[in-house]
């Protein structure tokens, strides 16, 4: 009799525990929903409730387990052995095995999914199952950055894919939550999963993106209680949020941030002193306040967030703001003030407020500089066809320096729009792939960043500070610096 | 009059293929097309992956060829297939329509409400300070941009009723009482400039009227002030407010636009607005000509309200 009261007291507690609906507000529809395919964050903050990977990030950016409970990994570094968690099921019910991890891997590297992350696994010779709950991945060679890859392998399940033909509409995995309805332009709207594997989790019963498109509104729904969670404010909206009462502003330093990147290509950029002397004419400390209110931190081609990797920018001589050597530094290098266009575009406040200031900046060190704000799409067709004498933008951060340096930096990377080219980086860039030692590691990367913050093709300015608004009724959320929304099934409403 | 109304509507068919093609052409004018936005910043897939991608839209035709294809389909009652979606063009507009239609026949309601007791109260009171008053106010109306409204009211509502759900929508059908309630807002915000310009043109409208000679003769055979305004002056003062009315009804689809996006309501215009930065050609395409078909039975409507009010006009 104890036993059954106890039971009984137990589910009553379970079911206490998943209780209510957190409303989220974001600013953007998802864009589809196949973890293997979107590029887009509006859909990644979905689709990290839904599935998981072998490996996750932590708030330190340390890996923890998520599908797999351990790896080894052999002397060569060759050899990836992972043991995944037992009775792990997929949303319809079927046990999740080694099988359907070999399966995504597959479908990632198929040509006919066209799949953004291939890149990524380019290393892998082989995956395998030996029995339902090991996996090997043979690599080609070393490759240091494998394991925080692994965080991005989505494990879907495959008849799920063969009846839809894709996973864009449809959403079947292991993770916290379960897709149950989307209404377009309106809202998504998630559900606990009753046999998620963390006992205990999820937190609450239902999750609801609410597709909100103004900032103003979305800060006007938070005071008013219609939301309880906005995942991303901007710096003005915040100042806004620090006053009202009921409502918690939870900060940390984001991964993403602004930089003025340059054709090498083209004059007068098209060698290190102008790039150099391009640094020396940036005042990052003004920026900071001016176009961030104070809320970020001049920062060099790592995020100070990456505490492991970024090394400090007192250490690059090229951040002492001093226009006059600028000048000096361009009339040496053969520039007499022609005109330079610096293409932007006007969808970010933080983006077109950078260019306007940096803009008068060049102006005091002599650099006639031009700025276009265009249309996003046309931005980015611009950006990617190298179509630019120099722009500003903002980017997302890796977690592993490998992860933006390697495709962005080396010879021919896929996202070297600059046309950049060093072969002392490429060097570098390689050794930091095939190293698997940490300290040697962290040596390379030490000078890859020496190499590329003054002389590179882009101009780091500031990783900004970011926000998330929370009532006060959301117990145990935690903030993200790579603006993942993963600890949402630890949330709890009061 | 059917002549008149099948003319009208055949005349519709010649406006529909000049909007199609000038809304075809410039749409494409804009650099970048559906593959390149959908890939984003994501560099990794192959040149042939991005060629296919285009083969399979269609996006490889010479344009006259994209054209023709897509036409015929409009003809046949087929809007094509939302890049994004794959859903029929058809499917996600009929989705929308509804919820943007609610809004602009709510404020237009509204508008109308409001508009005709200021405005007769305007011209009646003709140089006093209740007149006085209603030109500032409708003068003020006009000039405030009804996005900045929308943003006022929500703050303040925010602020003062935060239990009143004033965000997002809800369908009629599952809920009629939040429908409503979230309609407030934006109706007020979208109407306030439809009710000062019809405030304005009434009131002008009605002292033009109230001078002319046939007035005099009804004041002077007796009748009451109140006969004479309301059944003779206003009858006559109405069709410049009915002109008016056909071309808001424009500008109240377009408004409507910039009010979803603050209220953050499903219509239409966050339909098209999103549609338009994906490249989606189709669904653009498909909403411009249903919304262009929409203004001109309006204007239809319009026409044919002026024989209902003046005996006089007739068509043939």
């Amino acid at each position: 009799m104890r036993k059954l009261i106890s039971l009984a007291l137990l589910s009553l507690s379970l079911a206490f525990a998943q209780s209510g609906t957190l409303e989220i507000a974001v600013d953007q529809s998802p864009v589809g929903l196949d973890p293997h395919i979107v590029t887009a964050f509006s859909s990644f903050a979905v689709i990290g409730q839904i599935y998981d990977g072998l490996l996750e990030v932590n708030a330190d950016l340390q890996l923890e387990p998520a599908l797999a409970t351990e790896w080894t990994v052999s002397d060569d570094g060759l050899t990836y052995t992972f043991t995944l968690r037992d009775g792990v099921s997929f949303h319809n019910g079927r046990t999740m095995t080694a099988a359907d991890v070999v399966y995504s891997y597959e479908r990632i590297m198929a040509e006919d999914t066209g799949s953004p992350q291939a890149s990524r696994f380019a290393a892998v010779a082989s995956a395998e199952a030996i029995d339902d709950t090991t996996v090997v991945f043979t690599l080609s060679s070393p490759y240091a950055p494998f394991l925080s890859n692994l965080t991005n392998l989505s494990v879907v399940p495959k008849e799920v894919v063969e009846a839809e033909g894709n996973l864009q509409q449809v959403a079947v995995g292991t993770g916290p939550f379960m897709l149950k309805e989307v209404v377009p332009d309106t809202y998504v709207l998630l559900e606990a999963n009753p046999n998620y594997y963390r006992d205990g989790e999820p937190g609450v019963a239902e999750l609801k993106y609410n597709v909100v498109p103004e900032a103003s509104t979305r800060a006007a729904g938070l005071r008013t209680g219609t939301y309880h969670l906005l995942p991303d404010v901007d710096p003005a909206t915040a100042e806004t949020l620090k006053t009202t009462p009921n409502i918690d502003l939870l900060t940390t330093q984001d991964l993403a941030y602004t930089l003025l990147g340059v054709n090498t290509t083209r004059a007068p950029f098209n060698t290190p002193e102008a790039r150099e002397a391009l640094n020396y004419a940036i005042n990052r400390e003004e920026i900071v306040e001016a176009v961030y209110f104070g809320n970020a931190v001049p920062g060099g081609p790592l995020s100070p967030g990456l505490v492991d990797w970024a090394i400090p920018t007192s250490s690059y001589a090229c951040y002492n703001y001093d226009p006059d050597k600028a000048a000096q530094m361009l009339a040496d290098a053969g520039y007499n003030g022609e005109e330079i266009e610096i293409i932007t575009f006007g969808t970010l406040k933080v983006v077109s407020d950078l260019s306007q200031v940096l803009q008068a900046q060049l102006q005091d060190a002599g650099i006639n500089a031009t700025v276009s704000i265009e249309e996003f799409g046309t931005f980015v067709q611009r950006w990617r066809n190298s179509d630019f004498d120099a722009f500003v933008s903002l980017n997302g951060g890796s977690t592993d320096p490998d992860g933006y340096f390697y495709r962005t930096f080396s010879t021919g990377g896929s996202t070297n729009v600059y046309q950049f080219s060093n072969p002392a980086v490429d060097l570098l860039l390689n050794d930091g792939q095939t190293t698997t030692d940490q300290q040697a590691r962290k040596a390379i990367y030490d000078e890859v960043q020496q190499q590329l913050a003054c002389k590179g093709p882009v101009a780091h300015i500031a990783y900004g500070t970011l926000f998330t608004g929370i009532s006060d009724k959301v117990q145990n959320f935690q903030q993200l610096p790579t603006r993942g929304l993963r600890y949402l099934r630890n949330v709890t409403l009061e | 009059m059917t002549t008149f109304i099948f003319r009208r509507l055949f005349d519709l068919l010649f406006v529909l293929f000049g909007v199609s093609l000038l809304i075809f052409l410039m749409l494409r004018m804009i650099p970048g097309d559906a593959v390149e936005i959908m890939l984003g910043a994501n560099t990794d897939i192959t040149p042939e992956r991005v060629e296919a991608l285009r083969r399979q839209l269609g996006l490889d035709l010479p344009l006259f060829q994209q054209y023709a294809s897509w036409f015929t389909g409009v003809l046949r009652g087929d809007l094509g297939q939302s890049v994004w979606t794959g859903r029929p063009v058809s499917a996600e507009i009929l989705g929308r329509l509804p919820v943007t239609l609610e809004i602009t026949l709510l404020a237009l309601t509204f508008a109308l409400l409001c508009s005709f007791p200021l405005g007769v109260l305007a011209a009646r009171a003709r140089g006093t300070s209740g007149d006085t008053v209603v030109r500032i106010l409708s003068i003020i109306g006009l000039t405030l941009p009804s996005f900045w409204v929308g943003v006022l009211l929500l703050y303040f509502f925010s602020l003062r009723f935060p239990t009143w759900p004033a965000i997002g929508y809800v369908p009629f059908s599952t809920d009629p009482a939040g429908n409503l309630m979230r309609m407030v807002l934006p109706v007020i915000a979208v109407s306030l400039p439809m009710i000062a310009g019809l405030t304005r043109i009434l009131r002008s409208s009605l002292l033009e009227v109230l001078a002319l000679d046939y007035v005099r003769t009804a004041k002077a055979k007796g009748l009451a002030q109140r006969v004479v305004l309301y059944k003779h002056a206003l009858r006559n003062a109405m069709i410049p407010v009915i002109t008016i009315i056909g071309v808001q009804m424009g500008y109240l689809l377009s408004g409507v636009v910039v009010i979803e996006q603050v209220f953050a309501i499903p219509g239409l215009g966050r339909l098209v607005i999103g549609a338009i930065n994906e490249r989606n050609y189709p669904l653009v395409q498909g909403v411009i000509l249903v919304v262009t078909a929409l203004f001109v039975v309006v204007n239809l409507l319009v026409d044919l309200a002026y024989a209902l009010i003046d005996p006089r006009v007739e068509y043939a």
